[in-house]
């Protein structure tokens, strides 16, 4: 199973206002089990659009995406998504926003004290647990965010720009962080960023989109070895010339 | 694994807590601090004009003395806090099943809203006599409709608009995490509604008092509204203005007790205010 394909997006094609806006067109990409791919790629390209599409949560125009062989109608137990937003309900505690995907699958009382203890405690949150969102930093809430989804100990996990609204120290925190959870217990993941530091960081592979509508520019493979850190990456010879590469490739579809 | 910094719970919790309390204790001192002012250029001001059209309040407080002692003020006041707590007991649970109902389907929204926006628009006043012949009697029946079509509107319209305007992004979330629509419900809807439907009950409140003496005015001469008039009457201006005192101090405890029900039902709320 370690090189089987988990998702599978087929010359996927979205389109917004009325087939006027062409927000990606015969697009394609894989993602191998266990594998991160970051989604790289300018500010309204469609990133956060593809991610959705892979959870079923809007459709597409045309083609396809698979996720284990078997085409995506809506989101899938053993999937789950984290936020740019966070998403989590004021109104709850720590406990239950990371309870809330476990309850909703019907998961047994027992197993859900568990889970949520161990994924509070896998995060760093151990001592927030009745704390309300609001009362917590950027940071923490995206920590409760994250819990929430890896408490339902999902095969693939979908990032959608989740540090994108943190600050530069915290985000690097964060890095750390889901590169330090990944070694422990390695999981498939889909990472859109619009960060080139963060997709070499954090990915093992990059796939570079163009402008709208978006195509893939290139996919690059980040030969940086784990387990990682983000300081680690940064100083590694391979990381300028990623770097730049990227650059590249992104400066080139302002150009055009 | 490797040991990482958890910053400490008590340490980031406690600072919020402490401002929010410090506040309240100030908050509070200036709404008694602005009662007594009132009350002691009351008292200094009033004997400077005819006693048959204001009074000080040390007379007031003479006079409502004087109707606790005949047993005259209970009984009114236990008249109309019956009409008032059953009115806005109808305001609240057809205020909110009206909101959520017409805030989460279209269909009765524009079924619903032309009437809505018709009855808020009127005077309800104008509309008491019409109730007290519609009910046929001028028992409690149709005090207590009056209440409830006084205090109903802001509470269905704040519960509709909570409802109207959920968070997009929370809807997303929810549904991302597989939710029915019965978790939709208790996670999402009803949650978020709850601050609004609070403020609502605390706009109605306000009104359900006016619908409530209104309608003592209106419809059989009963309760603090028929010792008002009584008292008017015969110029007793000092015992006249018991009723409406007490009346304005039902407010004053029943929106703070709402408001402290807030704090409760809702404490994710109990940030920057």
């Amino acid at each position: 199973m370690a090189t089987a394909e988990r998702v599978v997006v087929e010359r996927a094609t979205k389109l917004y206002n009325a087939g006027t806006l062409n927000v990606f067109s015969e697009l394609g990409l894989s993602v191998r089990d266990r594998e991160t791919v970051c989604v790289l790629g300018p500010s309204g390209c469609g990133k956060t659009t593809l991610l959705r599409a892979m959870h079923g949560l809007l459709s597409l125009d045309g083609g396809r995406i698979l996720i284990d062989g078997t085409p995506v109608r809506g989101p899938r137990r053993n999937v789950a998504m984290v936020f740019q937003h966070f998403g989590l309900m004021p109104w709850k505690r720590v406990r239950a926003n990371v309870a809330y995907g476990l309850e909703l699958a019907g998961a047994a009382q027992p197993t859900i004290a568990e889970r949520v203890r161990r994924y509070i405690d896998l995060v760093g949150l151990v001592g927030f647990e009745r704390a309300f969102p609001h009362e917590l930093s950027g940071g923490m809430q995206q920590r409760v965010g994250l819990a929430r989804a890896l408490a339902m100990e999902p095969d693939i996990l979908l990032m959608d720009e989740p540090f994108g609204s943190l600050d530069a120290q915290t985000r690097e925190i964060m890095q750390d962080e889901l590169l330090r959870i990944y070694q422990q217990d390695p999981r498939t993941m889909v990472f859109i960023t619009h960060s080139i530091e963060e997709a070499i960081a954090l990915g093992d592979r990059i796939v570079v989109l163009t402008a709208r509508p978006a195509r893939v520019r290139e996919t690059l493979v980040v030969d940086i070895p784990r387990p990682r850190t983000v300081a680690g990456v940064i100083a590694h010879p391979r990381f300028l010339e990623l770097r730049d590469h990227c650059w590249r490739l992104l400066r080139e579809r302002v150009a055009a | 694994m490797t040991v990482r910094e958890a910053p400490s719970p008590t340490a980031a919790l406690a600072p919020r807590r402490a401002r929010v309390r410090r506040l309240r204790l100030g908050d509070w001192g200036v709404r008694l601090g602005s009662i007594a002012v009132v009350l002691l250029i009351w008292e200094f001001v009033a004997p400077r004009f005819n006693p048959l059209i204001i009074r000080s309040p040390s007379a007031i407080f003479r006079a409502f003395l004087e109707l606790v002692g005949t047993g005259e003020l209970q009984d009114a006041l236990g008249q109309s806090l019956r009409e008032l707590f059953a009115g806005l007991a109808i305001a609240i649970v057809a205020g909110v099943l009206i909101g959520i109902a017409s805030g989460r389907w279209r269909f009765v929204y524009n079924a619903l809203d032309p009437w809505v926006s018709a009855l808020y628009s009127v005077p309800s006043v104008a509309l008491v006599p019409l109730i007290a012949v519609a009910f046929r009697s001028l028992g409690d029946p149709p005090r207590i409709a009056t209440v409830a079509l006084f205090a109903v509107f802001p509470i269905l319209i704040n519960t509709q608009q909570a409802v109207r305007n959920l968070d997009r992004s929370l809807l997303e979330v929810a549904r991302a995490f597989n939710t029915s629509e019965r978790r939709l419900w208790t996670d999402l809807i009803v949650p978020s509604a709850v601050p609004f439907i609070l403020a609502g009950v605390r706009l109605g409140i306000g009104r359900g008092l006016i619908g409530m003496i209104v309608a003592e005015f209106f419809v059989g001469l009963v309760g603090m509204g028929y010792l008002i008039v009584a008292y008017e009457n015969v110029f007793r201006i000092d015992r006249m203005f018991v009723p409406v005192i007490i009346v304005a101090a039902m407010g004053i405890i029943l929106m703070g007790f709402v408001q402290w029900l807030e704090g409760r039902v809702a404490p994710w709320l109990r940030r920057e205010q």
